[in-house]
C-alpha cells in the first residue's frame, strides 16, 4: 500500500486515480493483462525529472476503482481536539499517552540534538521544527521552510541531517544556530529529483552511515535503475554502496542494537484488493537481498502481470507479513528501561493506515516479539483508536522516537502533534 | 496588513472551540473583516475582476486552507501573498476557508469562442481532469474548483505547473500532467472550463 497520505501525498495518489479512470470499466484488467509490457526511456536526464505522467496506473481491480487517499486537516488538531483525541487511544495496563506538541504540521520522522533540541521533520510543508521544553511547555519552533519534502532526518556529531528527496543536507552546529541554520552543505544528490514515492527516512547505523531507501515512482512497474533499493551512505564522504534490492516504497527502519542489521518496512503495492496483498517488515541479513518488488509479493504471490516468470522463491521473504493497508513507517527498537521488561529489543512500528482500502485499518502502534535471526515473529496491536468510522482519521502516526527516560514519542502527520506514551507500575 | 492579522488573533483564538463548525465560525463579523483584506484584490464576495488573481468563491474548504498553509510556509511561493500569510493562525486559516467556500461561486460568462470550447472539452477528458477535480469541476476537498475560473488565471496556473514554478503542494500530479501539455491544449482547457456554469 502506499503512496500514502496528506492532500499532498494524495495528490499523487489522486493522480493515479485519475489516470485510471481513463480505462474502460469491466475489463480493465483484461486489457493491462494483454497489454505489452511499457518501456520507459529512463536514459535521459528529462526522465529523471519529469517520468512520464503513466507511470501512475494503478493496474486496479474493478472493485478498488474510485478509492483516494483522504485529505487531512490542514491546519492540523486544535488542542481541544487533541485532548479529546488521546482520550480515545487505547493501550496495554500501565500505558499511558499525552500530548507532548501541537501544532507541528505534517510532522515526520523525529530525531534528538545532543542538547536535548526534538527535530521533526514533515510531508509537503516543506517545514523542519525545532521542539525545545522550556519549563514543561513545549516550544514549536519552524528552523528550516521551503525544502522538498523534507520527512527524514537525523543528528550526528552537533549535526542536524536532512534529506530532502534528492538532496542529503547538513547542517553543522546545528542547536547552537536554530535561528539561523541557513543553507547547509550537499552532502549526497546521486539521486532522482520526482516526488513521486521520492520521499526518505533515515536510518543511522553504527558506523555512523545512513540508510536511505529509494521507491519505485508508481504504484507496480517495471523499475528504472537506481530506484527500488535501499542505499548505504557516508555522510562524511558521499559515498554510497546498494545495500538492498527489490524494495517498494519504504519510510522506516532501524539496525537492531543487537546485530547491527537494518530492518525495514515496506509499503507494497495498492490496487489488487482489500485484502492482498500485506505489507512487511523486512531484515536485510546479507548486502545485496531481493525482496521481491515488483515479481513477488508478501513473500508468495506473484504478480498477476510482473512476476514474469520469477517465483517468490527467489527471493528473502519479510521476517512478518503486518497486514494489507496498514502501511507501516517509522519503527524503533525498544531500547529503553521504562516500559516492562519483555519489552526490551521488541520492534515498534507506526503504521499510518489505509487510503487503498474499502474500510481502513492500520493508524496504529504495533509491537513486534523477534529474536535477532527474524523466526517465529509475533505482533499485537500496542496503541490504537485513531481510526474514526469506515474512512476516517483523527490522527495517523508515522513515526516514533525513544526518550532518555525510556518512554516514546509518537509523531502523527494528520493531526500535526507529536505524543508521549510512558509506562509506570501501579 | 501583518499587523492586521495578529490584532485579531485573539479573537480568532476564542473561536477555537468552534472552528470545526464553520457556518458559525464563518457568520462572525470578525472573520468577515478579516477576509475584507483579501477582497482588495480576490474581489468583493471573492469574485475576482483582477487579471490573474483568482476567485475565491465557491472553492472547496480545504483547498482554500491549504493554498494558506503552504503561502504560510513558504512551499507555494508568491510575493503578494506571502507578507499577508505570514503571521497568519491556524484559526484564522480554518475560518478564512469556511468563509469563502461558502460565497456563491463565480458564473462563466458568455461563450464566445463554442469551437474552442469544444476542443478544450476534449483536452479535460483526455487528461482526465474531472478524475480529481469532480465531474462538475466543483472541485471536493483538497482539490480546487476550476469552473468559472478566471480564464487567463487557469492558463497562468498551467503554466506555473508546466514550468514547475507551482507543485500542488509537495506531490507533483498537476506538475505532471500539466508538463506533457502543449500550449494550444492549456489555451483550450482553460477556456472551456472558465465558461462553465
Amino acid at each position: 500500500m502506499k503512496f500514502h497520505r496528506s492532500v499532498f501525498q494524495s495528490v499523487l495518489a489522486l493522480a493515479a486515480v485519475a489516470f485510471l479512470a481513463g480505462t474502460s470499466a469491466g475489463n480493465a484488467q483484461q486489457q493491462d493483462k494483454n497489454r505489452a509490457l511499457k518501456k520507459y526511456e529512463s536514459g535521459t536526464k528529462e526522465f529523471w525529472t519529469h517520468p512520464p505522467d503513466d507511470w501512475f496506473l494503478g493496474d486496479e481491480t474493478e472493485a478498488q476503482k474510485g478509492l483516494a487517499p483522504p485529505s487531512g486537516p490542514p491546519t492540523g488538531a486544535s488542542d481541544a481536539e487533541l485532548a479529546n483525541i488521546v482520550k480515545k487511544i487505547k493501550l496495554p495496563a500501565g500505558f499511558k499517552i499525552e500530548v507532548y506538541a501541537s501544532g507541528v504540521l505534517a510532522a515526520r520522522q523525529m530525531a534528538w540534538g545532543d542538547k536535548g533540541t526534538l527535530f521533526v521533520g514533515s510531508f509537503g510543508l516543506g517545514n523542519v521544527y525545532a521542539i525545545k521544553d522550556n519549563n514543561g511547555k513545549k516550544e514549536v519552533k519552524t528552523v528550516l521552510k521551503g525544502l522538498n519534502m523534507p520527512t527524514g532526518l537525523a543528528f550526528k556529531d552537533g549535526a542536524l541531517y536532512v534529506i530532502a528527496v534528492d538532496k542529503l543536507i547538513r547542517y553543522d552546529n546545528a542547536e547552537a544556530n536554530l535561528d539561523k541554520l541557513g543553507d547547509g552543505k550537499v552532502v549526497y544528490d546521486d539521486m532522482p529529483s520526482y516526488a513521486a514515492h521520492g520521499w526518505k527516512y533515515i536510518a543511522v547505523d553504527k558506523e555512523g552511515w545512513f540508510f536511505l531507501p529509494f521507491g519505485p515512482p508508481f504504484n507496480v512497474g517495471i523499475p528504472p535503475t537506481s530506484v527500488s533499493q535501499i542505499r548505504r551512505v557516508d555522510p562524511k564522504t558521499g559515498n554510497a554502496e546498494i545495500w538492498a534490492l527489490g524494495v517498494r516504497n519504504s519510510v522506516g527502519g532501524d539496525v537492531d542494537p543487537r546485530t547491527g542489521k537494518l530492518w525495514f518496512t515496506e509499503n507494497a503495492r495498492d490496487w489488487i484488493s482489500d485484502d492482498l496483498p500485506s505489507d512487511k517488515l523486512n531484515m536485510i541479513n546479507r548486502i545485496g537481498e531481493h525482496f521481491g518488488y515488483p515479481y513477488c509479493h508478501q513473500g508468495n504471490l506473484p504478480d498477476d502481470k510482473f512476476a514474469m516468470g520469477h517465483k517468490c522463491s527467489e527471493f528473502t521473504p519479510p521476517v512478518l507479513n503486518l497486514g494489507a493497508h496498514v502501511a507501516p513507517l517509522g519503527m524503533k527498537f525498544y531500547t529503553g528501561n521504562q516500559f516492562p521488561a519483555d519489552y526490551k529489543n521488541n520492534i515498534l512500528i507506526a503504521e499510518h493506515g489505509s487510503w487503498n482500502r474499502h474500510k481502513y485499518q492500520g493508524a496504529r502502534i504495533v509491537r513486534v516479539i523477534v529474536g535477532p535471526d527474524g523466526k517465529n515473529p509475533k505482533q499485537e496491536i500496542f496503541a490504537s483508536g485513531w481510526l474514526e468510522g469506515d474512512q476516517g482519521y483523527l490522527g495517523r502516526p508515522n513515526d516514533i522516537l525513544l526518550d532518555k527516560d525510556g518512554s516514546i514519542l509518537v509523531a502523527d502527520d494528520w493531526a500535526g502533534a507529536i505524543y508521549r506514551i510512558s509506562y509506570s507500575k501501579k | 496588513m501583518r499587523r492586521q492579522f495578529s490584532s485579531y488573533a485573539i479573537g480568532a483564538l476564542s473561536l477555537a472551540a468552534l472552528a470545526f463548525v464553520p457556518a458559525q465560525a464563518a457568520d462572525n463579523a470578525a472573520i468577515k473583516e478579516k477576509a475584507a483584506v483579501c477582497s482588495g484584490c480576490h474581489g468583493e464576495n471573492g469574485i475576482s475582476q483582477t487579471e490573474n488573481i483568482p476567485s475565491l468563491a465557491g472553492q472547496p474548504d480545504q483547498f482554500i486552507q491549504w493554498q494558506l498553509v503552504f503561502f504560510r510556509a513558504g512551499s507555494r511561493k508568491n510575493d503578494q501573498m506571502q507578507p499577508i500569510v505570514e503571521e497568519i493562525t491556524n484559526e484564522d486559516i480554518r475560518n478564512l476557508g469556511a468563509y469563502f467556500s461558502q460565497l456563491t461561486p463565480p458564473k462563466g460568462p458568455e461563450d464566445s469562442d463554442p469551437d474552442l470550447s469544444k476542443k478544450g472539452a476534449q483536452v479535460s477528458a483526455g487528461r482526465r481532469c474531472a478524475s480529481c477535480h469532480t465531474d462538475s469541476f466543483a472541485g471536493t476537498k483538497g482539490v480546487a474548483r476550476l469552473a468559472g475560473q478566471r480564464e487567463e488565471y487557469l492558463v497562468k496556473t498551467l503554466r506555473d505547473y508546466k514550468a514547475g514554478q507551482r507543485v500542488g503542494g509537495g506531490v507533483a500530479a498537476m506538475a505532471d500532467v500539466a508538463y506533457h501539455m502543449s500550449d494550444e491544449e492549456i489555451t483550450a482547457v482553460s477556456h472551456y472550463l472558465s465558461h462553465l456554469k
